[in-house]
């Protein structure tokens, strides 16, 4: 596969490591009252759709961002890639 | 035995005779022939025997669709078995023997297998071979293994090397046919990338092969023009010799080229190269197969299909018989017996399975109307076919056509499935076809040359202004369309006489049809269960054939019957070719460590670790084994002073304004509260409150911490940690960068390691315990001037010390650090000795940290802070992962001292029977204790830390060993932790 | 005073060989230091390149040479560069850092990298066998710079010239790494 990289163009996948639902930006607050639940379902509870998907992606042999991909799992077809860490502070995320 | 076949004209070099032999039997051929082309050439028209009934086979087809002319080429370790003598460039000198039979070729001792056809049908080894079972290892496998198989192996090391590459381009033509070569012309003129790739050595694909005109001169020299028009292009790189292989994701192709194989030697280059290709848009042009049709006897030597005749003909010089017959359901196969006509080769018949006028005129042979074939004798060759109407005909050769099928092999990689076209009774492509790729000439269903042609030209244009070029106005070149109207005729009925229909696997009609009766109704059942497609030639001309069979017998059309999509690769890939460069020490890269060069010197045998060479223990003076030297490296350490390079360990430099708070979500302990100058030893949690990783950071600056990481997890840690700056807490300021290699890194380790290193480190700065107590860190020079690091930490429980300068230095310094503790007899320590003395110490270490060990499991439960966030706090406060009586890390000694602990042991408490349900925990680490002079081990058992003294039982059922094991502290030496502040 | 002197002995120091049309050469005395950008610090710590190199710094994927062409800058990610020059002294960090005047958090990188520059007509086609990224001159401009893998190994390819590369990879792989280029010429000539 080729990932089209925001800032680097079209990479090859080996040079990228895959982590999954990009649900794993949204850490939940370990204060909240109901923190452990939250945890356990970010923990263990992601999506695996067949289809449309947000994955992470890691350019471990680039320039080390987290990227979030917009991935179809069936056809392998991407719509989409940012950087992570935009994605994250879109989502809300700062300290 | 003279090129008793070779008649005029080709695209041969006739000035170039080329020597080679055959079962050592010496023949020749001319530069541009193929080792079939020079075979039928030589009449050798007996090539090898078939899989299953060793039935002597022939040369069937003139290209890597090839099911029957396999041999084995070269001698000795070069020697390559299954090779295509179809698509085998001869060169001088080539030696090529016959495969799969016992005595010689011409009689093979196995083919009394095919008398025994009658119980060898469909299934036949799933239904014999089944019982006793025991038989099946020892007789039936074996036997089997013996009898089948195609060539064989010389097992000897392949002396060629392969190599593996990446090429890009705009556009990537597949196919050096008509449609092909105006296609890379067309896009080319555009201004794009091209790379053009054919399987031959030829370009021109089917043009070499026939007598049609482009632009009003022989195809075969249009061919010519077009590809040295091409050649000199900037833009585009010709690869002849290469078979794209595979079609993957967004436009990546897989690519063989074969670099040497059509010369005697390598040279000392890569034999074969595997290119990963990255396109934006292909053209396939792949061209089409053509199909037999099946009928009694339909396998001997000499029956060939009528285009490979036409290219033996037209572009080798060679006819394949002198007394022909063709066998045809299509308009095509009649241009086979005209090419002949025209080189004056005796044609007897044309049979045409249409009851239809001639389509054209061949002088002297007779038209057979609506008839077919139902016989041939002949044992080793072709001798006489016999007519559906009963009268035979003397012939050494039948051309047989049955139509063509669109090679639409890689439109299938990504799933794409075939879709059935009426006109032409085949498979063309679907709609889903690879990204960026589309399909012209014949592999699109387009038979004629002027529908390829103008196809092709029109597929480029398309896929180059796609990309933003200016397609070139230039009108694709003129060609007639030539006539190939069929009706389709798949078997011929020829009561009892077996009639073939995967030549290669020994697959004939009537075990279709039984598999069928049986129930094999599902097109992909009746592959697996008949073995036909498989193998080699992966049913290039028998799949389509055989569903058309299957149809029949079920009373469907084809499509209802089925489609069967191909997989990579098109054809065989070697394994070398595969591996590449990755054999033997080149199997991966490895790391040295910065005194490499000095332990390899000074004895030291090295271990892998990860990609680390490490030093295992250093041989000293007549030391018989390994544990000679290790417990003299440990002792020697306790007692005056070690060296040990741990350069290998992971070093990331954290710097920001925000470093010290993001270090206190990365470390389930505190580290913001940490002084500048100051070390401290660190635990990292995963999400889910499970212990993965341990280590020391060190506070150089207010905004400057270096962190060291286990050896195993640099990466991972690093990975995790960008994960956590950039999703977790993107608005923190923190930077990371690996240094793990800037620095060399030296454990010195024991009582006189101060006094070592005070001859080291320059004066300016304070080496006391005051100065430099336990856990300070420093920036600081050596030698005079060098700069280094100084951390106070230790993994031995030793006074020791970690001294790290520019990894240029490190050589060096490891011989300064050994030359200045002479006096001490300072000697390095290996890896071994670094592991019993983190045992004796209580060290966890990977063996602990296995992936289900928690920080509460490690008796380092306090360590997660409850008074801030960090990376699995919560998930690690679950009440099950904090059980009172959760299995706790502690030390286990023998009670019978003599006797060596065992890793992996499980405990079992006196009395107790040994199974799961009493299991209490297990061993993890054990070593042989120099200091102690006994076995000692790490494990975790049930509430350990309240169980000091108490006698269990260490049981290995693997080594049906068990013995009783004292619970101890894990801190074996100095528990109260004097010697490393001292 | 201690009575020991260290020696530099960088992996490749002093290896040059020539493969028909490619050179091979281990560049000496290359320094390398690293320079993150502090975040919402960036303009300042771009302002204080301008100042030290008199260059801009690059856009991700580019390098620049400094206006006194004693350094160049390569940037290799958002808030991530390189600065690359001669230096034989282990003191590359604090050159850097002094000229930064605080502006950009620095580390000494280089000893952690090794250096190869391979030159020639036939430089490409020595590194198509390893390099999956796209080395074309119209596709890789003369300072373009990629974070890539060859043979396993991270590597950075940097186009100094019109057929020359910049290459680095991690210095304790360095052999094996020297080894992949050198297979690579050879079997590209």
């Amino acid at each position: 596969m080729i990932i089209d990289h925001p800032l680097l163009g079209p990479r090859d996948a080996a040079e990228f490591i895959y982590l999954g639902d990009a649900a794993l930006i949204d850490r939940p607050d370990w204060q909240d009252e109901d923190a452990a639940d939250k945890f356990y379902e970010y923990g263990y509870l992601r999506d695996n759709i067949a289809g449309k998907m947000q994955e992470l992606w890691y350019h471990e042999q680039g320039d080390r961002s987290w990227l979030v991909v917009t991935r179809d799992t069936l056809t392998h077809e991407i719509t989409d890639v940012e950087m992570a860490r935009n994605v994250a502070r879109a989502r809300g995320r700062s300290k | 035995m003279s090129q008793i076949n070779r008649i005029k004209g080709g695209l041969i070099d006739r000035s170039q005779s080329l020597d080679f032999t055959f079962n050592g039997k010496t023949m020749q051929g001319h530069a541009g022939d193929t080792l079939a082309s020079a075979l039928l050439a030589n009449g050798q028209v007996l090539v090898g025997r078939s899989f299953k009934y060793h039935r002597p086979r022939g040369i069937f087809t003139a290209g890597s669709e090839e099911p029957n002319a396999l041999v084995q080429l070269r001698t000795g370790a070069a020697q390559e078995p299954n090779t295509r003598a179809t698509v085998a460039e001869l060169f001088d000198g080539l030696a090529a023997t016959s495969q799969n039979h016992r005595g010689p070729l011409g009689f093979d001792m196995m083919a009394v297998t095919d008398l025994l056809s009658p119980f060898l049908s469909a299934g036949f080894y799933y239904k014999t071979f089944m019982w006793p079972k025991a038989f099946w290892e020892k007789l039936y496998e074996p036997a089997i293994r013996h009898s089948a198989g195609l060539g064989r192996l010389s097992m000897q090391e392949d002396p060629d090397t392969y190599d593996k590459g990446f090429l890009h381009c705009d556009l990537l033509v597949i196919g050096a046919g008509p449609s092909g070569l105006v296609a890379a012309l067309a896009a080319a003129r555009s201004g794009a990338r091209v790379i053009l790739a054919d399987e031959d050595f030829a370009p021109g694909g089917r043009l070499n092969a026939e007598t049609l005109e482009v632009d009003g001169m022989a195809g075969a020299d249009w061919a010519a023009q077009t590809v040295a028009e091409l050649a000199s292009m900037d833009n585009v790189r010709l690869m002849t010799r290469t078979t794209i292989y595979g079609a993957y994701d967004h436009g990546i192709y897989g690519a063989l080229e074969r670099r040497t194989d059509h010369l005697p030697g390598a040279g000392g280059k890569p034999r074969q190269i595997l290119w990963r290709i990255y396109s934006k848009r292909a053209v396939l042009a792949a061209g089409a197969i053509e199909r037999p049709i099946a009928f009694g006897n339909n396998d001997r030597p000499g029956i060939m299909l009528a285009g490979a005749v036409r290219t033996y003909v037209n572009r080798y010089g060679v006819t394949p018989g002198q007394r022909v017959a063709v066998l045809t359901n299509n308009d095509d196969g009649w241009r086979t017996a005209a090419d002949l006509a025209a080189k004056g080769v005796e044609v007897r018949a044309i049979i045409d399975t249409r009851d239809a006028p001639a389509v054209c005129d061949v002088p002297g042979a007779r038209h057979v109307r609506g008839a077919g074939v139902v016989d041939t004798s002949g044992r080793s060759a072709l001798k006489r076919i016999t007519l559906t109407d009963g009268q035979m005909i003397d012939v050494d050769c039948l051309a047989v056509s049955g139509g063509w099928n669109p090679a639409v092999h890689l439109t299938c990689h990504q799933r794409g499935r075939p879709v059935w076209n009426d006109d032409i009774s085949a498979f063309v492509p679907g709609r889903d076809l690879p990204q960026g790729m589309v399909v012209a000439g014949a592999a699109n269903g387009q038979l004629t040359l002027a529908a390829a042609l103008a196809e092709g030209r029109e597929a480029a244009n398309a896929q180059v202004k796609d990309l933003g070029f200016t397609a070139s106005r230039k009108a694709a070149p003129k060609a007639e369309d030539e006539a190939y109207e069929g009706a389709p005729k798949w078997h011929i009925a020829s009561g009892k006489t077996r009639a073939w229909v995967d030549l290669q696997n020994d697959v004939t009609v009537k075990d279709i049809k039984q598999s069928h009766q049986e129930g094999f109704r599902s097109v992909e059942h009746l592959k697996r269960y008949t073995t036909t497609g498989m193998a080699t030639d992966q049913g290039k001309t028998s799949n389509i054939p055989a569903m058309a069979i299957m149809a029949e017998c079920s009373g469907k059309s084809i499509p209802e019957t089925g489609t069967t999509i191909f997989r990579p690769p098109y054809t065989p890939i070697p394994i070398g070719a595969l591996a590449g460069r990755a054999r033997g020490t080149d199997f991966r890269p490895y790391r040295l460590t910065p005194s490499h060069e000095w332990a390899k010197a000074n004895g030291a045998t090295f271990i892998e670790v990860g990609n680390w060479l490490r030093a295992q223990w250093f041989v000293k003076g007549s030391e018989a084994g390994w544990r000679d030297s290790v417990d003299r490296e440990v002792l020697n350490t306790r007692q005056s002073v070690g060296i040990c390079d741990v350069t290998t360990l992971g070093k990331i430099d954290v710097q920001g304004k925000d470093a010290a708070e993001f270090l206190n979500k990365v470390y389930a302990n505190g580290f913001a509260k940490l002084a500048v100058g100051r070390v401290r030893y660190g635990i990292m949690l995963r999400e889910d409150g499970i212990c993965y990783e341990d280590g020391t950071t060190a506070r150089m600056g207010e905004n400057h911490f270096v962190m060291t990481t286990t050896t195993a997890n640099a990466v991972l840690v690093f990975r995790r940690m960008e994960f956590a700056r950039q999703c977790l807490w993107p608005d923190m300021d923190v930077h990371l960068i690996s240094t793990t290699d800037a620095w060399a890194q030296f454990a010195v380790a024991g009582p006189n390691a101060r006094k070592l290193l005070s001859k080291i480190v320059d004066d300016t700065q304070d080496m006391s315990n005051e100065g430099f107590p336990f856990m300070a860190c420093g920036e600081i020079t050596v030698c005079g001037g060098t700069p280094a690091r100084l951390f106070r930490i230790s993994f031995s429980g030793e006074l020791a010390y970690e001294i790290a300068v520019p990894a240029r230095y490190g050589n060096s310094m490891i011989e300064a650090l050994v030359k200045a503790g002479e006096e001490f007899d300072a000697a390095p320590y290996g890896l071994e000795a670094l592991g019993v003395m983190r045992i004796e110490k209580g060290h966890a270490a990977g063996n602990e940290l296995d992936g289900r060990i928690t920080a509460h499991n490690l008796g380092m439960g306090r360590m997660v802070s409850s008074k801030k966030d960090c990376i699995g706090k919560t998930l690690s406060e679950r009440p099950e992962m904090n059980r009172e009586d959760a299995e706790k890390m502690v030390g286990f000694r023998p009670v019978d001292r003599s006797q060596k602990l065992i890793a992996g042991s499980h405990f079992i408490n006196k009395g107790d029977e040994a199974n799961m349900a009493n299991d209490q925990g297990w061993m993890t680490s054990v070593a042989y204790s120099p200091s102690l002079e006994h076995s000692i081990g790490l494990g975790f058992i049930k509430s350990g830390d309240t169980r000091m003294g108490e006698i269990v039982r260490a049981v290995s059922p693997v080594h049906n060993i068990e013995m009783e094991v004292e619970i101890v502290s894990a801190h074996f030496i100095d528990p109260e932790g004097e010697r490393l502040r001292a | 005073m201690p009575d020991f002197t260290l020696i530099s002995a960088p992996p490749l120091a002093g290896y040059d060989r020539s493969f028909g049309d490619i050179q091979l050469i281990a560049p000496t005395d290359l320094a390398i230091v690293s320079i993150a950008l502090p975040l919402g610090g960036e303009d300042a710590a771009k302002k204080a390149i301008k100042t030290a190199f008199g260059i801009a710094l690059p856009e991700v994927g580019m390098s620049n040479v400094a206006k006194d062409k004693t350094s160049s800058i390569m940037r290799l990610a958002v808030d991530q560069a390189f600065v690359l020059f001669p230096s034989a002294t282990p003191d590359a960090e604090p050159q850097i850092a002094a000229k930064l005047k605080g502006a950009a958090y620095t580390t000494d990188q280089t000893d952690g990298w090794c250096a190869l520059q391979i030159s020639g007509p036939g430089a490409r086609r020595a590194l198509e066998r390893i390099c999956p990224v796209d080395l074309h001159p119209n596709a890789f401009a003369v300072n373009a710079v990629a974070r890539t893998v060859m043979e396993h190994m991270g590597a950075i390819v940097a186009r100094t010239g019109e057929d020359t590369f910049l290459l680095l990879s991690a210095s304790s792989s360095a052999k094996s790494f020297l080894h992949a280029v050198e297979v690579s010429a050879q079997n590209a000539t």
